[in-house]
């Protein structure tokens, strides 16, 4: 029974390790959540609601987009640039995929032990 | 994060565009529309004249406020396309004013004919009725629930000036009361407005 539990602490944070790190960066993860509530928004758009610098928006919506998780459509409107951007099929399925992973860890009853966190750290090692 | 978080977060969203104070200057056009119809027409004007007199008003305020909108408030806010629900659910908003409005024609010509129910209810129903009806479903429609209370105070407006016209005797105390509450609609309509100048910048490229 004790092993069963050890073994399960053991899964849960080797699932932590298996997270998408591209979405859990808090900066990324805004961008995407924001995105996923519509479907396309202009930087501005983004610019407000996550609380970014234009330098900070621009980089993690280049790292996005290289993972091909947001798709952005550069154009001009009344001679001025307009960066329209809008959540992949791939980008939706990797933020569900996220939300889903996390709902499972955050919801997992038993909360993690010593004795848990001493066989994940030896595991590693070996 | 589960749906109804993100359920959430949409609804915030949308709500953030409506924060620039256009909800309250488009009741507070609402109530105009009553109140200057009804102030022209004790003033000596026709009902028809009265009505064609407030008309341009309306017009140029609601013109004014899209133009604020376009170029004052989107630049600021940015440009955003929602998902089909919400703008199922926007589309199904226009629809209302207009049921409604058939179905006062309808309950209007039933009074009409019938000598015995028209002074009870055929005045004042409708501007109680219509501003409740109207409000409630934009409030169910666009996830706002401040709506809610306007709708009463618009539905509330029309009674209580028709009742300020038996205690204060005078000709001019139901438009009066009318305008009052729109000038107070349009007084927060302005707060919001420069709140939302404050706090949101039109950003450099």
């Amino acid at each position: 029974m004790k092993n069963q539990g050890e073994k399960q602490t053991t899964d849960s944070l080797s699932e932590i390790m298996n997270i998408d790190r591209l979405v859990h960066s808090p900066a990324r993860l805004a961008i995407l959540t924001y995105l996923s509530v519509v479907e396309d928004g202009d930087a501005v758009y983004l610019l407000n609601q996550t609380g970014l610098t234009w330098g900070n928006l621009s980089a993690n919506v280049t790292r996005l987009q290289e993972a091909g998780y947001i798709e952005v459509v550069k154009e001009f409107k009344d001679r001025k640039p307009h960066t329209l951007l809008k959540l992949t099929d791939r980008g939706r399925k990797a933020f569900q995929g996220y939300q889903n992973k996390m709902k499972e860890l955050l919801d997992m009853k038993k909360p993690i032990s010593r004795e848990g966190w001493r066989i994940s750290r030896l595991n590693r090692i070996k | 994060m589960d749906t109804s978080d993100q359920n959430e977060i949409e609804r915030r969203v949308f709500a953030s565009f409506f924060q620039a104070g256009f909800i309250e200057a488009f009741t507070s056009i609402f109530l105009l529309q009553l109140g200057l119809p009804a102030l022209f027409s004790r003033s000596g004007f026709g009902d028809l004249e009265s009505a064609l007199l407030a008309l341009p008003i309306a017009l140029l305020l609601l013109i004014g406020v899209f133009l604020i909108r376009k170029f004052v408030v989107i630049p600021r806010l940015g440009k955003v396309r929602f998902l089909p629900e919400r703008r199922r659910k926007v589309s199904k908003l226009m629809i209302v004013p207009l049921l409604t409005l058939i179905a006062g024609a309808i309950v209007g010509y039933i009074f009409a004919e019938n000598a015995s129910l028209r002074h009870i209810f055929a005045a004042q129903m409708p501007f109680i009725l219509i501003p409740i009806i109207v409000f409630s479903a934009a409030a169910y429609f666009l996830d706002m629930r401040r709506l809610y209370v306007y709708g009463a105070i618009v539905g509330l407006v029309f009674p209580l000036g028709k009742y300020l016209e038996t205690v204060i005797v005078s000709r001019n105390t139901l438009p009066a009361t009318i305008l009052f509450t729109a000038f107070v609609f349009l007084g927060m309509a302005t707060v919001f407005f420069v709140y939302f100048l404050r706090r949101y910048h039109e950003p450099e490229v």
